[in-house]
Parts: structure tokens; C-alpha cells; sequence
């Protein structure tokens, strides 16, 4: 026998995918929500290849009203699965039946597969598994997918009922009338549709379902023959044909129920998921609840001295980068001499101490001399010292080259008399001197307890100065720095070791650099982010698994119904949180069309995993004191969607009420530990592959047009203006002049950002590579002062236009397959565009005339469009169009 | 009366769904059918959380304000 495709069919969130992932051993995204599974899924039984096991979206029941149960419902019908495995929920059997007794009409071997029974039996609960196979008339199992129990037994069953191809009795669902008019209408299609589906067609035209009549092709004239008994019945009681077929469904199943489950006498009247929907979801506090639980994310993730900083200087400086040591090694156990017996951190203050006091002598020597024998003597004597140095050297070995000394004491009898006064060591952030520590025992314990020592009399906490003389600087310029692979258990950084491994290998500068600094260094700052980014996503897993994400859409229903969109819109911008390109499919979960197209354009706008890439880096180079920038980030891509929404809401594309709001509320359970470090790791893998598929030949190509010029020549470091990137950047860096990055750098960064967001972090990395600064943070933080006089505004403009506006390339192309149709594509990356440029000059341009900065012809455009945009906010509404009513299930 | 009036914690049989449109039919589908038992779990500026068959349906007002008890 060729392929067996086996259906997995059911309810929304009663575990179809967690049972797909069982069976095939695949890895597809599970949720606590419903509406995780958007298309038809394939996989493999394990162990038996010629089984396909198929996960389909969940439905409620057959007469589907949004496009992801379309996609179910058609495949049932009319592609029709060998077999259909059906899951019902066994902690709610009675809304699930109802799709059970539907989808036992369709005429297809089935069988149920009772899930969640750990759930069940945990509450007290019993069901007769026999007996409810007697009533529906198909084998019945009981199985936890989650635990892996039964589950194979349960698609052995649904393999064997397909190769028998043979269903049993079918339930007498209906009663009556109803039934007598079923019958007749069944007997009159008899030859016109096929044998099996024949009672599902009889239902269809009694509900005069005028969609699946089509499909079914059933003639006019039998519809016309039956129409009398269909109202017959109607008049008889009392009510549509369709809410007949609905009442009689739920009684038979109310029947059915009945017998089969015992429930337990213990079950508590208020459940504790109940409860804490009462706190959560609270007139008041739902919403600070809300935006506090962003505020703890971000804090993990990006706060100064928080985890995610922790960890994120550990991987750029350590792992990725020098070295690092291994936690409480950093004893000199190996040095000898000046560093012995010292820790890591006390030889570095020491050595900035003594390289201060060196520095700080030798300026005020070359003064001194300059003082004495006129202005740019001391430069002169240098360079005359350094050309008979050079006349008489003698290379020891080969390859021993003449290096020109930087500092020479050329008047001996002068630097005897010159005292450096007041030399101190700066501090990083403020360029302060550092204060003195001292060693008494009343400073010190107050030092532990973390409390600011003054007064104690011994100077403690004052400026920490110091004079040099001659004899004491020659003393200083003894102090090498120190070597940290010389103190405790050091490990080097995977940048060090390519370095010395190419080293090794002799390859030219040339190659070194593209490999360190091209490719090796935007991939690098990448990877950085893992930590980051592990956070970001350990937490949303957390929130999505216990269920508390479905309760964000119900909260945000309230204020999103205030511009038309109904709270489900929410559910694709958590999505979008973790990537952009599933929170596009997920409003397929939306019935109309229109509010389905407005949510594609919106919900790119939450910064998801790739910008959150963008805000750590900027957070944690220019916002260190901000705690509050990163959320901030979070709630400014909330306040655009909503308002955004309220603009589109009132153009005449999408005028109207919004549809209404149902959506069933998953019950909180406590997720496991290995559910949420299974959908963490698959994103973070994602991510990391991404580096290495996308980020790095991005990076390869970058490094390549910054170092050669239109002839293909290779140019020097220094000679970076003359290369094809400088010269791209420079075309089209008018753009982003308002925005206060108007340079080559800036337009490359954010240009090569529509790539993958993070790669804006991987070339401004790159480009900034030739500016001043120890560290790539440093680098960039010069790069944004070389902008102008307001290198924060510029930052703050930079990341903002970065975030919002258009996503990835990815995420494009993804809006306009969902769109259908390209102008609605068009629309939306030219409303993204324009939503990030506008914001972004707003605050630069705003920002720069409060900072002082003058006003000129861009602030005035900034306030204009700023009004502009308040207009299309605050103007009176139109009425709905005609044409756009609510579609229903095509 | 109509199921949004209700305290909450109370528990109530649906007499009929007024409207005869696509909501209603996705409100039965969820279970909201004559003679069904629903319990008012919470309300919060307008949207309501009720119980019905063993799962919790997150309804807006003008829904809630058409379900019958």
C-alpha cells in the first residue's frame, strides 16, 4: 500500500501538535493558546515510513469562520485522509464531542483519542473509554500526549481502521423530525454525491450551507424538492435549521456524557486558574500587571549589572573575544615579580595607576622641554633622535626591523627637575579621577556592606592624586601590563584563537582581516546577543506555556476595540515578539479580512527576537543609566499599534466595527521545565543559524566592498573613504541626515538591516572598526559622536528608525503572500516606512531644539508631520463601508 | 436577562442567543447553545471570562449582552 495519511483533527489547544511532535519525533511550535498551528503540517510516523501523520489547524467545528480552519476543514472534505486520528480534550468532553460527531458524519475510518487524561484522573474524574466507543461507534483511546502515553497504540488503531477502510454504525444523532427530514433528503441524494459522505451532505443542504452545496455539487432541483421538509421541520420547532442541527448535536452529546464520565464529588466550585484570571485580568491593575511583567523581562535581559549584561560581556569580551577566566581563578599563581600574589583585578587598578603616573610624566616633561627650548623643540629632537638611531641600526636576526621610539628623555639634567602634579587615574564613565580606597578596617567593612566611606579622616573616597618625579616614573615605566592568561585558570576567547591560528598558518593582513574583523567579527557581535536574547525568549516561553498570553489578548481586547481591532489582533504581536515572520501567519486566526489585513501591518511593529539585537546593543552602549529605554521600546511598538490603528481604522480602507470577540481561555498550568527550554532553544537555535546562514556571508560581502575601492583595488585601513560602501553609503545618506545619522555608516547599517535586523548591530561593528576605542562599543559610541553634537538623540534615532520601520526581507516577503494581493503588500512597508522615518525625526529633530540645538527647515518638518499624524489620529470617523462587511468562512 | 448582568460566580442555563448571525453560530460552536450551563467567571471593563461545558470563553460585552439566561 502506498502512503497512509492519517489527519490529526480536533479542537483548538487540545494537544494535536504535541501529539504530532510525539508520533514523528519532529519539532513543531506548541502554545497554550489556541491558534498555534495555522497550516496543515506533514511528518513521518516514526518507525513506519509509509505513514504520514498530518497536524491540522484546530476548529470548533466544520462550518469554519477563519482561514486557518478553512485550511482544515477543506482538507478534510475534500481531500479526505486515509484515516482520521481525533483528539478530544478529556477535561472538557462535551465542546469537543460536538466536532466528533461532525467529523464522524464525513464517512472516514476515525479514531478518537481521549487526551489530557493525566488531567483528568489528577481531578478525580473518570471516563468509560468502551462504553463511549459503543455510543460513537469508532475504537476509543486514552492517552497523554504530553507524557508520550498510549500515543503509539492510538495511531496503530488509526492505522489499522484505515487499512479496513471500513467505518462502523454511526451514531443516531438526531431525533425526530429532524431525522425523518435527514433520512429523505439523504435518500434523494443517493447516487448524486458519494455513498460515504452522504448523511454529511444531508446535513449541509438541511442547514442550506450554500458554500459546501457547491463543493458538494449537489443539483438545484433537489434542493428545491427538499426545501418543504426543511421548513416543515423548522415550523415544527420552532426555530432555523441550523440552530436545530446545533441543539440536537449538544443534546445527543449532553447524552452521551452523561454515561460515559463520572465526576468527581471533590472538584472545587472556583478552580485556582479561575482565581488568578480574577487578579490578572482586573479592571485596574491587568494593565500595570502587564507592562510590569515586559519591565522584569528586560530587566533579566538588558539591565546594567542585571544577568542578560552579565552574561552578554562574558560572551563579547570572554568567549567570542580575548578570553576569560574561569570564575574565582584570578590569583597570580604562575607570575613572578611585580604581580605576585595579586588578583586580576587589583594588578590591572595598579597597572592604571603606574601607566598614569608614566603618561602623565612624560606630557609634562615634553611641556617642560618645549618650556625651555622653544615651541616644537621637543618633536624636532625626537625625530633627529630617531634618524641616527635608525642610521645605526643593526638587525640582530632576520626580519628585525627599526621602530621608531614614541618617548625618548633627551635632556637628563631637565627631567631630574620635572614633577607631574596631581596625576590620577580617570574613571571610564565620567573621566573623574577614581577615589582613594583605603586599606583601614573602618573602610573596608563599609566597603562590603556596599556603603560610600567618607569622613573616617584617612581620605578615603576623595580624589585619589599623586605627584611623579624622575625617579618615580622610572620606576613606573618598569609595569608591564598584565598578562591575564598569567593569572588563575584562563581560557581563551574563540577570537583570540582564530587570530593565532591564522597567524600560525602565515596568511597575509589581508586575509587575517577579512577573517577576524569581516567575517568573524559581525557574526561575533551577533552571537553576542545569545544571552540576550535566551532571556528574552526563556521568558516568553514561560508567559505563553503557562497561559497567561492567551489572558494579554483578552486584556488588550478593551483598548484595541477602542480603534476596531478586536483582542485576538494582540495574539499575532506576541507572537511577533519572538520573529515577525509567524506573528504574519498567525493572523490567519482573524475572521474578517479586513481586520486580518490591518493586524499584518501592525504587528511587525513589536520588536521582536532580531531588534531586541538592536535595543541590548543600544541600551547597553548608550543607555546604560536608562533602565527604562528597553520596555520602553516594548510599549512605544504597543502605542503605535494602537494608534496606528485608530489612524488606518479611520481612512477608508479599513472603516468599521470590529468583529466580535470569542476565544476560549486556555487553563494555567504550571509549564515544564523541559517544554520551555525545548521552545527556547529552538528559537535561539534558529537565531544562531541564522548567524551563520545569513549574518556571515552579509558580513563576508560588507568587508568586501569596504575594503576595496570601484577598481577593486584593496585599500588601506586608513584609505576607507575611497572604498564602494563609503561611496553607496554616501548616495543615499541624504536620507537619513534628518534623522541625525547622515553618514555612509549610519545609511550602510541601517540599509543592510532589512537583511536581518541584527545585522544594523554586525555592520555598524564593521564600520565602526576604524574609529578610536578599546572595544566595538566603544567604537560605535565614537561613531555616533562623530554625527553631530547630539550622539544620544542620534542613537536614540537611530535604533527607533531601525525598529520600526519595515521588518526583515523575510518578514516582507511573508506579508505579501499573507496580503493575497501586492498593493496591500505595498501599503503596508509604505505605512511601516513612514511610521519609522516620521518617528525617528520627530525625536531627533524635537529633541535636538529642546537640547538647544536651533531650529531649522527639519524641525519644522517634524512638527508638520507631527501635526499631520495627529490629524489622522484625532479626525471624526468615517462611516463603514457597505462593501466591507464582515466575510464569512470562504 | 442577559448573562452580562449577572454576578460573577453565577451560574445560569441559557435560554436562547439572540442575533442570527456568523458570532452566533461561533458562540454555539463553543459550546453557548440553548440549555447550557454557563458560569460568570470575571468581567473587566467590559469583557467578560465565562465558564461553559469545562472551558473559559473570553466574550466582549455586546456578545455577552446577547446570550440569555
Amino acid at each position: 500500500m502506498a502512503n497512509i495519511k492519517i489527519a490529526l483533527a480536533g479542537n483548538p489547544n487540545c494537544g494535536k501538535t504535541t501529539l504530532f511532535n510525539d508520533l514523528t519525533g519532529s519539532d513543531q511550535y506548541v502554545g497554550n493558546w489556541p491558534g498555534v498551528t495555522v497550516e496543515k503540517k506533514d511528518g513521518r510516523l516514526k518507525g513506519a515510513h509509509d505513514v504520514v501523520i498530518q497536524d491540522l489547524p484546530g476548529i470548533y467545528s466544520l462550518s469554519p469562520y477563519s482561514l486557518e480552519e478553512v485550511v482544515a476543514r477543506n482538507y478534510l472534505v475534500n481531500e479526505k485522509p486515509d484515516a482520521i486520528l481525533n483528539i478530544v480534550d478529556g477535561s472538557n468532553l462535551e465542546r469537543n464531542l460536538y466536532l466528533t460527531t461532525q467529523l464522524l458524519e464525513l464517512g472516514l475510518p476515525m479514531v478518537v483519542a481521549v487526551n489530557m487524561m493525566d488531567v483528568v484522573k489528577r481531578n478525580g474524574d473518570k471516563i468509560d473509554a468502551t462504553r463511549l466507543s459503543k455510543s460513537l461507534g469508532c475504537p476509543v483511546v486514552e492517552i497523554s500526549a504530553l507524557k508520550g502515553e498510549g500515543t503509539r497504540e492510538a495511531a496503530e488503531l488509526a492505522l489499522a481502521e484505515a487499512k479496513k477502510g471500513v467505518k462502523g454504525e454511526r451514531p443516531h444523532v438526531f431525533t425526530g423530525s429532524v431525522e425523518h427530514a435527514l433520512a429523505h433528503i439523504e435518500e434523494s441524494l443517493h447516487g448524486k454525491v458519494e455513498n460515504a459522505t452522504s448523511r454529511w451532505a444531508a446535513i449541509k443542504v438541511f442547514e442550506r450551507d450554500k458554500k459546501a452545496i457547491e463543493t458538494l455539487g449537489v443539483p438545484a432541483d433537489i434542493i428545491s424538492h427538499v426545501e418543504d421538509h426543511i421548513t416543515d421541520c423548522e415550523k415544527e420547532m420552532d426555530d432555523d435549521a441550523e440552530s436545530i442541527i446545533t441543539t440536537q448535536r449538544y443534546n445527543y452529546i449532553q447524552g452521551i456524557v452523561g454515561t460515559v464520565l463520572t465526576r468527581s464529588s471533590r472538584r472545587a466550585s472556583t478552580s485556582l486558574s479561575d482565581k488568578i484570571d480574577k487578579f490578572v485580568t482586573h479592571r485596574i491593575l491587568a494593565l500595570p500587571i502587564f507592562i510590569l511583567s515586559l519591565c522584569v523581562m528586560w530587566w533579566l535581559a538588558v539591565a546594567e549589572k542585571g544577568p542578560g549584561t552579565i552574561l552578554t560581556d562574558w560572551a563579547n569580551d570572554g568567549f567570542l573575544g580575548d578570553g576569560w577566566h574561569l570564575p574565582f581563578t584570578t590569583h597570580a599563581c604562575k607570575v613572578d615579580g611585580k604581580y605576585k600574589d595579586m588578583e586580576f583585578e587589583d594588578a590591572q587598578g595598579e597597572f592604571a595607576k603606574q601607566d598614569a603616573s608614566k603618561s602623565k610624566w612624560e606630557e609634562t616633561y615634553k611641556e617642560s622641554y618645549n618650556a625651555k627650548n622653544g615651541e616644537g623643540s621637543y618633536d624636532k629632537a625626537l625625530e633627529a633622535f630617531n634618524e641616527k638611531a635608525k642610521a645605526e641600526f643593526k638587525p640582530e636576526k632576520e626580519g628585525d626591523e627599526f621602530e621608531a621610539s614614541e618617548f625618548e628623555v633627551l635632556d637628563e639634567a631637565l627631567a631630574k627637575t620635572v614633577v607631574a602634579k596631581d596625576v590620577f587615574v580617570e574613571d571610564e564613565e565620567t573621566g573623574e579621577p577614581v577615589a582613594k580606597e583605603c586599606d583601614c578596617e573602618k573602610c573596608s567593612k563599609k566597603r562590603e556592606a556596599g556603603e560610600e566611606c567618607d569622613g573616617c579622616g584617612c581620605g578615603c573616597g576623595e580624589p585619589d592624586k599623586w605627584d611623579v618625579d624622575y625617579a618615580a616614573y622610572q620606576k613606573a615605566k618598569e609595569w608591564e601590563e598584565p598578562d591575564p592568561s598569567q593569572f588563575g585558570v584562563w581560557v581563551p576567547g574563540i577570537g583570540a584563537l582564530l587570530g593565532d591560528g591564522l597567524d600560525k598558518l602565515g596568511v597575509g593582513e589581508t586575509v587575517k582581516s577579512l577573517v577576524v574583523d569581516g567575517a568573524w567579527g559581525g557574526v561575533a557581535t551577533v552571537l553576542g546577543f545569545v544571552p540576550v536574547i535566551t532571556i528574552v525568549f526563556l521568558f516568553l516561553a514561560f508567559l505563553e506555556d503557562c497561559g497567561y498570553m492567551a489572558r494579554v489578548a483578552f486584556i488588550m481586547d478593551r483598548i484595541f476595540r477602542k480603534f476596531g481591532l478586536s483582542g485576538k489582533s494582540f495574539i499575532p504581536m506576541i507572537v511577533g515578539k519572538g520573529c515577525g515572520v509567524p506573528a504574519v501567519m498567525a493572523a490567519r486566526t482573524i475572521e474578517s479580512e479586513r481586520d486580518r489585513r490591518m493586524t499584518i501591518i501592525l504587528s511587525t511593529f513589536i520588536p521582536c527576537g532580531a531588534k531586541t539585537v538592536i535595543i541590548a546593543m543600544f541600551a547597553a552602549i548608550f543607555f546604560r543609566e536608562m533602565w527604562y529605554v528597553a520596555p520602553l521600546m516594548d510599549v512605544i511598538g504597543i502605542a503605535i499599534i494602537v494608534l496606528g490603528g485608530i489612524a488606518l481604522k479611520k481612512s477608508r480602507f479599513f472603516a468599521g466595527e470590529a468583529a466580535p470577540f470569542v476565544m476560549e481561555l486556555p487553563a494555567y498550568h504550571m509549564p515544564t521545565f523541559g517544554g520551555i527550554f525545548h521552545h527556547t532553544w529552538n528559537r535561539v537555535k534558529g537565531y544562531m543559524l541564522k548567524a551563520g546562514v545569513i549574518i556571515f556571508p552579509a558580513c563576508v560581502f560588507l568587508w568586501f566592498i569596504m575594503h576595496f575601492d570601484w577598481h577593486f583595488n584593496l585599500l588601506a585601513d586608513e584609505a576607507i573613504e575611497q572604498s564602494m560602501l563609503h561611496d553607496m553609503g554616501s548616495w543615499i545618506a541624504w536620507f537619513f541626515a534628518p534623522l541625525g545619522f547622515g553618514s555612509w555608516q549610519g545609511a550602510a547599517a541601517s540599509v543592510s538591516a532589512e537583511i536581518a535586523k541584527e545585522q544594523a548591530t554586525a555592520t555598524l561593528g564593521l564600520v565602526a572598526a576604524n574609529m578610536d576605542g578599546a572595544s566595538t562599543a566603544a567604537q560605535i559610541s565614537n561613531l555616533f559622536a562623530s554625527f553631530g553634537d547630539f550622539p544620544k538623540l542620534a542613537a536614540m534615532s537611530f535604533m527607533l528608525f531601525n525598529l520600526f520601520v519595515p521588518p526583515c526581507m523575510v518578514a516582507i516577503a511573508t506579508t505579501f503572500r499573507e496580503m493575497g494581493a501586492a498593493k496591500w503588500g505595498w501599503f503596508a512597508i509604505a505605512f511601516q516606512l513612514f511610521v519609522g522615518y516620521a518617528l525617528a525625526l520627530s525625536v531627533y529633530q524635537i529633541g535636538v531644539l529642546i537640547a538647544g540645538g536651533g531650529f531649522g527647515v527639519w524641525t519644522a518638518v517634524a512638527i508638520l508631520v507631527d501635526l499631520w499624524v495627529l490629524w489622522t489620529i484625532f479626525r471624526p470617523a468615517r462611516k463603514a463601508n457597505g462593501e466591507l462587511k464582515l466575510e464569512n468562512g470562504k | 436577562m442577559p448573562i452580562a448582568l449577572m454576578s460573577i460566580g453565577s451560574r445560569h442555563r441559557v435560554k436562547a442567543v439572540k442575533g442570527n448571525d456568523v458570532a452566533r453560530k461561533r458562540l454555539a460552536t463553543m459550546g453557548f447553545v440553548e440549555g447550557a450551563e454557563v458560569t460568570v467567571i470575571a468581567h473587566s471593563a467590559g469583557n467578560y471570562i465565562l465558564g461553559v461545558c469545562d472551558s473559559r470563553v473570553a466574550v466582549d460585552e455586546a456578545l455577552a449582552m446577547r446570550i440569555l439566561v
